[in-house]
């Protein structure tokens, strides 16, 4: 051993060796062996093993001391742990040496870090145990199955177990597993076709589970002599990927069903996917395009096309997720609205790599909302516009909204009528019926109704309307407000009152005329009968004594047909052209001025006379026709006094609504106006036993005030007096 | 014909109760002739006559037209006063009046006979002899 060329043969030696002497310095070793235990060191001949390898385990000490008194040892691997947690894989074969006198002399010691191998091995191991992947192999020849541990485990057999093929075929779900795995190993075993596949097993226990299985076949001289693969459980993932899969069908089905289309565009390969719904919404068929951007720039409507493109640039650039609409014209020239939602994915640094869209039809919602925009246009246009007043009302009785026609009906601005209820600005004597309608509306017992109702104005004054209020249910059915239609129908109200007002004058006229015409018939003929009948008597009468009578009768009747033609001359003077004399004249003047020129007569009577007339009442009167009124008036009290009491009479005056209302009050006879009421004012109507009752002054004064458009009406007791009260034209 | 006992004037005109007096005498129309001035005077003096017993005039020429109580109102006073011969009154209406009111409201009244217009004549004062000869 001591031999140089023996020494050199160690030094090349392809393992790394080391030759020790009994007291375990280096004789000689391989240059690997440097290698292999990374010894700087160049010359470590002579120096201790133990030196020059430090961390030497004491089991492997032993085995030294051992092999020293004649125990060789060979170990394929150790492992040995070191106190500093480290581990170490050793392969040795240690043998001691015999010097020629057959004594040993020392070690032969030939040794490799198998560390990092075993790693590697245990890595793969445990790689094999997490990824579940067994091994398995067939002899043919021997007819010899092998399974590896993980492979057993799968199946859930026992470590002991010896597995045979038919065995191993059958572990596969009966069906469809087994009849697949059959004819790939028979191919296999036929032709050498590999296989590559999942199919379902069940184990002894009974479990169904999802194996990939991977096998070939190797031949000699055209036989197959082995197969063997691995088998991997993909159970979970298998369930995970099936899942998956049938969720994907159940949205495909959805997807199809909702008539949803699916898009896919890849940003960074410039490539855009859509699935078959997509075709069907742009009423296109696939085949006639040569791409999907094609197909798309085909179906948009041109005046989308710009704003599409701009709003998939904005949501690559992530300014703003693309949610938008847009028209497609179907070939027959159907324009379809699409409603278009992606998301935009990205990489970590924000960089856009795709986007995945869904479109859906939604020319039937667009629409409906078309047809809803432009009934609320018509409608607020119609209510902003229409010329009888609208109102939208809550339950509550509060305006909404009112429109312009009603704030000008009832003089208040919108912001003013806003602030008012309904009820705030209702005639109380209307309230209670409209509200009463309201509430049958409000219970559901009717849905609409219509009434006549007065409103105030914001100046006071009352508006007459027809008000029409229909309710309106949500969509639950649930009364959510009223609208009111408020048609201002005061003029026609006002022309009504004028147009009665009027009718009544001139019928009251028209029947003047005729009493009148009666009247005058009648007076007139009275007198020509007495006038004729008293010439007949003359012509005949002989005595001269009764000639005198009748021509004295004669006089008479003259006289009287005479003074009726005055009246009648009076009366008809006071119906002609008063109206063109009206002249603003003082109350009080007028009747202090009439009072003095009856001052001789109310003096007679002992008569007390106050007069409450403030200054600044003026009357639009003709001056001469007020005179002989209140001259009238005057004598009246004084000739039907009572013969009881003093004559008492009080003048006042009050202003109202544009006129002056005289009283004129005595406290004389008084008239029955039961029995006379309607004749009072009549032409030669006398209700008192008077020698200077004639019955023609009240009929003159009533013709005089009503030719002034004034009235008179009087208010009477028997023995308590009288009282006229007259309304004249302020002046 | 035979002449009336008694009969009754009811008018505020004295020119026409002088000229009907004097035609009555005329005609030789009636015994005895009451004069009222108008209706109030009237059915005050008919109804004084009624209480006392006397029968009362069988034929009343009524004007329309007067003061303090009208020809109507006599009317419709006078047809209530209780009275036994009230069927043998006919009353006739003596009016210058041709308004077709006044003599549509007279066929209110059944006691009403007949309406004559003024001024009155003999011949008027004949038919109504004749009328009540021929009843």
């Amino acid at each position: 051993m001591e031999t140089l060329s023996i020494n050199y043969l160690i030094k090349d030696s392809p393992a790394a060796v080391a030759v020790l002497d009994r007291s375990l310095q280096f004789v000689c070793h391989s240059d690997l062996w440097l290698r292999e235990f990374h010894i700087k060191q160049k010359d470590i001949i002579g120096k201790h093993y133990y030196d020059i390898i430090p961390n030497i385990p004491e089991s492997l000490k032993q085995i030294h001391a051992s092999a020293l008194e004649g125990v060789s040892s060979i170990n394929k691997g150790q492992k040995f742990m070191h106190s500093d947690g480290s581990f170490q894989w050793l392969k040795w074969k240690i043998n001691p040496w015999k010097d020629h006198e057959g004594n040993i002399g020392g070690l032969i010691v030939v040794q490799e870090d198998i560390t990092e191998l075993k790693r590697e091995e245990e890595l793969l191991l445990i790689a094999e145990r997490v990824a579940r992947i067994g091994g398995w192999e067939v002899d043919l020849l021997k007819n010899e199955v092998y399974w590896t541990d993980i492979t057993k485990e799968i199946h859930e057999v026992p470590e002991d177990y010896i597995p045979n093929l038919e065995e191993g075929i059958n572990f596969y779900k009966a069906g469809e597993s087994r009849e697949e795995i059959t004819a790939l190993i028979s191919e296999a075993i036929a032709k050498g076709t590999p296989w590559d596949t999942q199919l379902q097993i069940v184990t002894v226990k009974g479990k169904e589970i999802w194996v990939h299985a991977k096998g070939q076949a190797e031949f000699i001289d055209g036989t197959c002599v082995r197969l063997f693969g691995t088998f991997q459980d993909i159970d979970q993932k298998k369930k995970v990927e099936i899942a998956f899969q049938e969720a994907t069908e159940r949205l495909a089905v959805a997807t199809e069903g909702a008539g949803v289309g699916i898009w896919d565009y890849d940003i960074v390969e410039n490539n855009l996917v859509w699935d078959d719904n997509m075709y069907r919404l742009y009423g296109i068929k696939k085949d006639d395009f040569s791409g999907v951007y094609e197909a798309w720039k085909a179906s948009v409507h041109p005046q989308d096309m710009e704003r599409g493109d701009q709003e998939i640039a904005k949501a690559i650039s992530g300014e703003r997720e693309f949610n938008t609409e847009f028209r497609v014209v179907w070939p027959n020239g159907e324009v379809r609205y699409i409603r278009a939602i992606a998301v935009t994915q990205r990489d970590k640094n924000g960089k856009a790599l795709k986007m995945i869209g869904t479109n859906w039809d939604i020319t039937e919602l667009k629409r409906t909302q078309l047809e809803l925009v432009r009934s609320e246009e018509s409608f607020t246009g119609a209510f902003e516009n229409s010329a009888c007043g609208m109102a939208i009302v809550g339950l509550d009785g509060k305006w909404i909204r009112v429109n312009a026609s009603l704030c000008s009906s009832l003089g208040y601005t919108e912001k003013e009528l806003m602030k008012q209820t309904f009820q705030d600005i209702t005639h109380p004597e209307d309230l209670d019926k409209d509200l009463a309608l309201l509430k049958e509306v409000v219970q559901g017992k009717i849905a609409t109704y219509q009434i006549e109702k007065r409103y105030f104005h914001k100046a006071g004054h009352i508006v007459y309307a027809v008000l029409t209020v229909t309710a309106v249910k949500d969509i639950n059915g649930k009364l959510s407000h009223f609208i009111s239609q408020v048609m201002d129908i005061s003029s026609r109200i006002e022309a009504e009152k004028r147009l009665t007002t009027l009718i009544d004058v001139t019928k009251e006229q028209n029947d003047n005329l005729l009493n009148f015409a009666h009247i005058v018939s009648h007076n007139l003929r009275s007198h020509a009968g007495n006038l004729s009948m008293l010439t007949n008597f003359l012509v005949k009468e002989e005595e001269e004594a009764e000639k005198k009578n009748l021509e004295g009768m004669l006089k008479n009747a003259t006289e009287s047909l005479d003074e009726t033609v005055k009246h009648l001359n009076e009366v008809v003077q006071v119906k002609t052209g008063a109206l063109d004399k009206l002249t603003s004249v003082s109350l009080r003047n007028s009747v202090e001025s009439v009072e003095k020129n009856v001052s001789a007569l109310l003096k007679e009577k002992g008569a007390r006379c106050s007069i409450k007339i403030s200054k600044s009442h003026f009357v639009n009167v003709v001056p001469a026709y007020l005179d002989s009124i209140l001259l009238n008036l005057f004598t009246n009290s004084l000739k039907y006094c009572s013969t009881e009491r003093p004559l008492a009479l009080r003048i006042s005056s009050i202003k109202k609504e544009g006129e002056i209302v005289i009283s004129f009050k005595d406290n004389g006879q008084g008239i029955d106006l039961e029995r006379h009421g309607d004749k009072i004012f009549g032409m030669y109507k006398t209700f008192h036993k008077h020698k200077d009752a004639k019955g023609i002054g009240l009929f003159i004064t009533k013709n005089q005030i009503e030719a002034m458009s004034g009235k008179i009406k009087v208010d009477s007791k028997v023995g308590v007096g009288t009282t006229f009260t007259l309304h004249l034209k302020e002046g | 014909m035979k002449k009336i006992k008694s009969t009754c004037i009811i008018d505020d005109d004295p020119i026409f109760i002088y000229g009907t007096k004097r035609i009555m005498k005329e005609v030789d129309f009636s015994d005895s002739i009451l004069v009222y001035e108008n209706g109030q005077e009237a059915i005050e003096g008919l109804t004084a006559l009624n209480e006392t017993g006397e029968a009362l005039p069988s034929v009343i020429f009524l004007d329309l037209n007067m003061p303090i109580m009208s020809g109507w109102e006599f009317l419709d006073q006078f047809i209530k006063i209780p009275n036994h011969n009230i069927e043998n009154i006919v009353v006739y209406i003596i009016s210058s009046s041709i308004d077709p009111r006044d003599l549509e409201r007279v066929k209110d009244y059944r006691i009403v006979s007949n309406y004559i217009l003024k001024p009155i004549t003999p011949e008027d004062l004949e038919g109504v002899l004749q009328a009540i000869a021929n009843e």
